[in-house]
């Protein structure tokens, strides 16, 4: 998956337009691994601003790293759920790897502050770029696949639009509407992925049939499934789903356990509550008729750690994170599983190659599998001492210093002062324990309203609230969640334990015999390789890029492409693309003698007219007695630039003559259908339209030529006259 | 074909209701041709078709766009009846919280209205089918419909209150709808708009009146509440079920759980509406502020430990002090006029209008402080409770107001939803602030009254875009530029034709004509007649196919002329005269000439001068000349022929020269066949 954003990088797009450098998503693979953002920290400085598509790892994995430990820093523009959603992915990521080894690639700092950065977008809010992007703007449209999913469209001076559309979804789904495709006129240039170009998924009921006989027979056979998913995004369509099953009395399913198990369950049911907004017509629909909320779970139930899981009794469906089965609960879970014959493995994504998940995916026979195993368990014994030792004169050498510096040690008494007064030991063994963010450890809970990430970090956009009057306030606050944290640590036991108390991690490697079943249910929500063709014909770019695809996936598309594209490029890791459009634009004012003096006949969607006009660089005066509208935009450009040329009326006698221009494309079928309003008989035959008995035929010679034949006689002149008339004729 | 209206520079703005009135909502922007209806309300104090904004002086059909700005009734009560029993045919928009609210609210405002059926507007089977036509847009999304570009802006007020910002043609109309730019309890203040609209049409409710500040109000109306219930009455509060009833409930929930003294004293909230809209509040949270969207986190800011529901009056038990929040917030009908009427006279209640009350009503009639009231049944009942008037409504007051155009800077501002005279002090109030500031420019404030439209000149500018081939050069003083110019939703491109298809939807098209004629003469006959006709004739060898004018080909098959052409208004004319040509042959009989016609020379000279004796004299011409040079003279004036390039000379009378010259021309034009410039 990272490839895409990887080419991106390497190929120097940050995609420049004109001076100005963006960059398209910042996605990691699942693994974290540092050669992939090699070529874009040599970019980072040049970088003005990052537009983000998806909320999950492979389009915004990056970002915390980028930002933390490569200094980038510009504005990031994302919808108000990949915001959201984006976070708790990372939280979630962050905590899974945290759970089970020393993770240090980024902090939950990094991933605040990089979230901080972003401005945060309505669906089709066009937002004007200052600075090096003058001129530019970029709109998000609905993208499918995952909640608040975005292809940007980038214009410059309100022409030449630029789509960048990676993994949409043109289908609409149970809580998504497919893509917004009724806003996008023929790009010029059109940036997507060929991931799918020659996969074909199965239908969706074949698709949502298998899912539920699977974890039928799993359940009565005495089973647990192992459905393993991503952590905000893709989650809620199958979570939505398997709800409305278990609700389905006959499915015979209330009577087992349907459980959501991610770092950040509570979180994200809880957003995705608040964001009808941006889900299907259908679920709005049914909201404003019934108002019930469509992600009220009835059955499906929240966990945030593997002991809580294990307590259900009986037989039971795990939605756990991540889809790759690389780290986190899904993991976790896949180790304690795999090995009873009675389970089941549900992978729901192609990950990338390398993953355990497609592993298991390819490698269908291979039953036995050589794991590593990570965990982080107590320090015991010597260990502990040793760790306690240090810890204590790390504390002195701090005090020392902090002795030393007395403004510093102000704030560090204000920073503790809160920390003290809750109690809590196991703040301090935090601090102690030289991390000075104390909330980290409480992210898999619930009940820790406190925790930064169900707060908002907003900062919101150009129209203010940089004011929060709430944060004011916020030590009333804090008192009131104080009871329920209380009474739930004891569940939580371990997993606070291991968090908090001097720990290591561990890795070995262990064998393990698969003997569960392992099916691999397409529910990535992605347009198939039939559907992409089709889009790209309707959208007809002019120019067209391709990522991510193996020559060869690619090769032959592209050739398919080239008919309806001029140029298709493709991309390779490392290689700058030259995707330059000839673009010829300037602006003329048009004076009122000019326009009124033009005849205009209607074409498909516009009026068209001949115009032969001569241009006049003088600028004029407005007339001061009528009010001319106030364009901010338009003025700041008069000033930056010379004025805008007028163009004025050629005479009659100076115009160059010019021959005739048919406007449209006739189709013979629309014809026909015309005909047949005005009552005369019409046939087609061999792909030729007789009229009139017979009498007149027309035909359609190649792409824009139409041929009417016919003996002399009224009917001629009269079907001429009608074909005229499906033409703006100038 | 352009209509005339697309062209007016007009802009006009009329209100069909909240003209120098509050109540029925309803104005109408007309500019180049489009038509936008913003919010479509009813007179809260008025009945049946009497409570609908003037719409009969418009038609229906001709609105292209309807724009809700939030769900109270005087801004979308007429809507279900505007949709369903009218023409219109127009896209309608609200924001998604108005939607949610607006079915539920509307609902209940049908059960509750106290009218005879034949009275009613319209049923719930309506309200149920305007669902699907009613669009959402959400804050900040732009939306086009037809060339008209609007967008929403967080407006205060209630719930998915919105500022519409329109933009036609470059210019650009700021709707506020209701708006409040003072923090509350849980509603955003209303956003300031970043780009400065020509046109601000703007509520003023409230007029040049300062609120209190939002401390002292709640103190103040915690402290009356707390007084009524203290001496052992019952304290009313009429509220509308949605919107600021939430805000109260905040406050009072919050100022309970403060008096522990209180807490034997209920305080009901009657009204299953706002039950039900409950789950809204609850899901939209994005639209609210900050600290709600904080503590929603936590707990839910919306249930109240201290405030209970009430079904119905038949579910309350009277029995000593209480607080009772009921709809409506204006006591025309239902459970406030009920209780009021049951209360109003005993000096221990009390009653607290706590929002914006609409001339016609009871509550309106109640801050006159008459003695006494009348009942629903007509009976008249003396007034000894308390009355108090803490206004709660979250509208802009002057402060807000002056603030607000002054960050905005319009050129115009349109006064709505107001009441006559408050609106003409606010007007006064704001041209004075601003005649006291030159730095501003010239404002002009309108109030209109319904049904008078406020026209305003906007020279709508037209700008194109010249793209493609024709940009290629830069542009110069003198340069002359041809194509194709389209107009898109007032959007203009100057393109080359062949490049239509790169940049628009459009591609150009070719039409060629094949006409049959049935012809029963020789091909040499045919050729003949053909010849004569046009100089520019090629013959195809071995065929019987000639191609005149570089246009037009016909093909002799047999007994069939065919005649082969692309179409164009000049293609199809010389088609006409070669078809009128083989219509001639076809009618003459003679033996053709076996030779095609060729320009006779000499005769053309003996004609001219026959021509030139019979105009000047026989004595004017000399009788025989040779080559192609010879003079006239008439009247002592001698004009030169030069006949190699058919020009004339006369250095001393311009018209005689210029007859001389229209006498060789025309001539020769008549005699030779007929040749066509290059161009075409």
């Amino acid at each position: 998956m990272h490839i895409l954003y990887a080419v991106l990088w390497k190929a120097g797009n940050p995609q420049q337009v004109d001076e100005c450098r963006f960059l398209l998503d910042a996605g990691w693979d699942e693994n974290f691994n540092l050669n992939y953002l090699r070529d874009v920290r040599k970019h980072v400085n040049q970088i003005d601003a990052v537009l983000l598509t998806f909320p999950d790892q492979a389009h915004l994995g990056a970002l915390p790293y980028l930002f933390g430990k490569c200094g980038l820093s510009c504005a990031v523009y994302a919808t108000v759920p990949v915001y959201k959603m984006g976070q708790m992915f990372l939280y979630d990521q962050y905590q899974s790897r945290h759970n089970t080894e020393d993770f240090n690639v980024f902090s939950l700092d990094d991933v605040d502050s990089a979230f901080d950065k972003i401005v945060q977008l309505k669906y089709n809010q066009s937002v004007a770029l200052k600075g090096r992007g003058q001129g530019l703007t970029i709109t998000p449209l609905a993208a499918g696949h995952m909640i608040g999913g975005t292809m940007w469209k980038i214009v410059k001076d309100g022409e030449e639009d630029i789509l960048y559309a990676p993994d949409f979804n043109h289908k609409k789904e149970r809580h998504l509407n497919g893509c917004d495709l009724e806003h996008v006129a023929r790009p010029s240039l059109m940036i997507t992925d060929a991931y799918n170009a020659t996969y074909a998924p199965a239908r969706r009921r074949q698709r949502d049939e298998q899912l539920m006989t699977t974890i039928l027979q799993t359940l009565r056979g005495g089973g647990h499934v192992l459905v393993a998913i991503d952590t905000a995004g893709r989650m809620l369509e199958l979570a939505h789903m398997l709800d409305q099953l278990w609700r389905n009395k006959e499915s015979g399913l209330m009577a087992y356990s349907l459980a959501l198990l991610n770092n950040v369950s509570y979180n994200v049911v809880e957003f995705a509550k608040s964001q009808i907004e941006w889900m299907s017509d259908k679920l709005m629909r049914s909201f404003e008729g019934a108002r019930n909320n469509p992600f009220q779970f009835k059955h499906l139930k929240l966990f945030h750690s593997l002991s809580e899981v294990n307590r259900i009794r009986g037989p039971k469906v795990v939605l756990a994170s991540s889809p790759d089965l690389e780290c986190g609960f899904a993991r976790e879970l896949f180790t304690q599983w795999c090995t009873s014959a009675k389970n089941h493995v549900i992978l729901t994504a192609r990950t990338s190659v390398g993953t355990l998940a497609r592993d298991l995916m390819t490698n269908k026979k291979k039953k036995t599998l050589s794991l590593q195993v990570k965990q982080r368990v107590r320090l015991e014994g010597a260990e502990l001492e040793e760790y306690q030792r240090r810890e204590l004169e790390a504390k002195r050498a701090k005090a020392a210093a902090l002795a030393g510096d007395i403004d510093s040690s102000d704030e560090s008494d204000t920073d503790e002062a809160p920390l003290a007064t809750d109690g809590q030991v196991e703040h301090d063994l935090t601090l102690a324990n030289g991390k000075p963010n104390p909330l980290f450890f409480k992210s898999s809970k619930r009940q820790h309203a406190v925790f930064p990430h169900i707060e908002e970090r907003v900062k919101y956009d150009d129209y203010g609230e940089l004011i929060r009057p709430g944060e004011f306030a916020v030590a009333e606050e804090e008192v009131k969640p104080e009871p329920v944290k209380e009474e739930a640590e004891p569940a939580d036991q371990e997993m606070q334990d291991l968090s908090t108390v001097p720990s290591k991690c561990l890795a070995y490697y262990r064998t393990f015999t698969v003997a569960a079943g392992v099916t691999y249910i397409d529910f990535e929500g992605r347009t198939d390789g039939e559907s992409l063709y089709r889009i790209l014909e309707q959208l007809r770019p002019r120019r067209l890029v391709l990522l991510r695809g193996t020559d060869e996936v690619v090769q032959p598309l592209a050739a398919r492409f080239a008919q309806v594209a001029e140029k298709v490029l493709i991309p390779r890791a490392g290689h700058p693309v030259d995707a330059t459009t000839e673009s010829h634009i300037y602006q003329v004012r048009l004076r009122d003698s000019l326009v009124s003096s033009l005849t205009f006949s209607k074409g498909k969607d516009a009026e068209v007219a001949w115009l032969d006009g001569v241009v006049v660089m003088a600028t004029d005066q407005r007339p001061s007695d009528v009010t001319a509208p106030t364009d901010d935009a338009a003025m700041e450009t008069d000033d930056a630039e010379e004025a805008i040329p007028t163009l004025e009326l050629l005479p009659a006698e100076k115009a160059p003559r010019h021959s005739t221009v048919f406007i449209n494309e006739l189709r013979l079928s629309d014809f026909k259908q015309a005909l047949v309003r005005l009552g005369i008989a019409s046939e087609f035959s061999g792909g030729v339209l007789w009229c009139c008995n017979g009498t007149v035929a027309l035909r359609r010679q190649e792409q824009g030529h139409i041929t009417i034949e016919g003996c002399l006689s009224d009917d001629f002149f009269r079907i001429r006259e009608l074909l005229y008339g499906q033409y703006a004729i100038v | 074909m352009a209509s005339a209206a697309e062209e007016l520079d007009q802009l006009m703005i009329r209100p069909l209701g909240a003209g120098q009135e509050v109540g029925r909502s309803c104005i109408m922007l007309e500019f180049k041709g489009k038509k936008i209806m913003l919010d479509c309300g009813i007179h809260p104090g008025l009945s049946g078709m009497d409570a609908l904004p003037f719409v009969d002086m418009i038609n229906a059909e001709e609105i292209d766009l309807l724009l809700v700005s939030h769900f109270h009734l005087d801004h979308c009560g007429s809507l279900p009846w505007f949709l369903q029993k009218t023409t219109f045919k127009g896209r309608c928009f609200m924001t998604h919280a108005t939607k949610a609210i607006y079915r539920w609210l509307l609902a209940d405002y049908i059960k509750v209205s106290n009218i005879a059926t034949e009275q009613m507007l319209y049923t719930e089977a309506d309200l149920e089918a305007t669902m699907d036509k009613i669009e959402t847009i959400n804050f900040h999304e732009e939306k086009d419909v037809r060339g008209v570009k609007f967008w929403a802006y967080h407006a205060g007020h209630v719930l998915g209150a919105a500022m519409f910002m329109i933009e036609m043609a470059g210019v650009k109309i700021l709707y506020t709808g209701d708006f409040s730019r003072q923090e509350d309890r849980h509603l955003m203040v209303a956003e300031m708009p970043t780009v400065h609209p020509d046109v601000l049409i703007i509520e003023s409710t409230y007029g040049t009146h300062v609120h209190e500040k939002r401390e002292d109000r709640e103190n103040r109306f915690t402290g009356v509440v707390h007084d009524i219930v203290s001496r052992g009455g019952r304290c009313l509060i009429p509220v509308f079920a949605l919107g600021r009833a939430q805000e109260l409930q905040l406050i009072l929930d919050e100022y309970w759980m403060g008096h522990p003294e209180l807490h034997d004293i209920p305080i009901y909230y009657a009204s299953s509406l706002a039950k039900k809209c409950m789950a809204v509040y609850q899901t939209y949270v994005n639209a609210m502020n900050e600290r709600i969207r904080r503590q929603i986190a936590v707990n839910n800011p919306f249930v109240f430990k201290h405030i209970q529901n009430l079904k119905g009056i038949d579910h309350f038990d009277d029995v000593g002090p209480c607080v009772i929040m009921a709809s409506p917030g204006m006591m025309q009908s239902g459970l406030s006029r009920e209780l009021f009427e049951s209360w109003c006279t005993d000096p221990k209640n009390g009653v607290i209008v706590a929002g914006y009350c609409v001339e016609g009503t009871l509550a309106k009639h109640l801050l006159s402080e008459p003695d006494e009231v009348n009942t629903m049944s007509g009976q008249k009942l003396p007034l000894k409770m308390s009355v108090d008037y803490i206004s709660f409504s979250a509208h802009t007051d002057y402060a807000q107001t002056s603030d607000f155009i002054r960050q905005l800077k319009p050129p115009h501002i349109v006064l709505v939803h107001g009441e006559q005279n408050v609106m003409s002090r606010l007007k006064d109030a704001l041209l004075r602030e601003y005649a006291d500031d030159p730095s501003r420019g010239p404002v002009q404030i309108h109030n209109p009254r319904n049904t008078v439209a406020v026209s305003l000149p906007f020279r709508g500018e037209k700008v194109a875009k010249v793209m493609g081939g024709l940009a290629v050069e830069p542009p110069a003083d003198g340069r002359v530029l041809s194509g194709v110019l389209v107009k898109r939703n007032f959007n203009y491109h100057l393109l080359s034709p062949d490049e239509l298809g790169k940049y628009t939807d459009m591609t150009q098209s070719q039409v060629s004509q094949r006409l049959s004629v049935h012809f029963s003469g020789s091909p040499q006959l045919l050729q003949y007649i053909l010849s004569s006709l046009s100089a520019d004739f090629e013959t195809t060898k071995g065929k019987y196919q000639w191609r005149l004018f570089r246009a037009v080909t016909v093909t002799l098959d047999g007994k069939t002329a065919i005649l082969e052409w692309v179409a164009s208004p000049g293609g199809d004319m010389l088609a006409d005269a070669v078809l009128a040509a083989v219509l001639k042959a076809e009618t003459t009989r003679v033996d053709a000439p076996t030779r095609p016609a060729k320009f006779d020379r000499m005769h053309y000279k003996e004609c001219l001068i026959e021509t030139l004796q019979e105009m000047f004299g026989d004595e004017a011409v000399p009788k025989f000349f040779k080559g192609e040079k010879f003079h006239v003279t008439c009247g002592g004036r001698r004009a030169d022929i030069d006949l190699t390039d058919m020009s004339v000379t006369c250095e001393e009378d311009e018209v005689f020269r210029s007859a001389v010259l229209t006498a060789v021309t025309k001539l020769y034009q008549s005699l030779s066949p007929a040749t066509l410039s290059r161009n075409d």
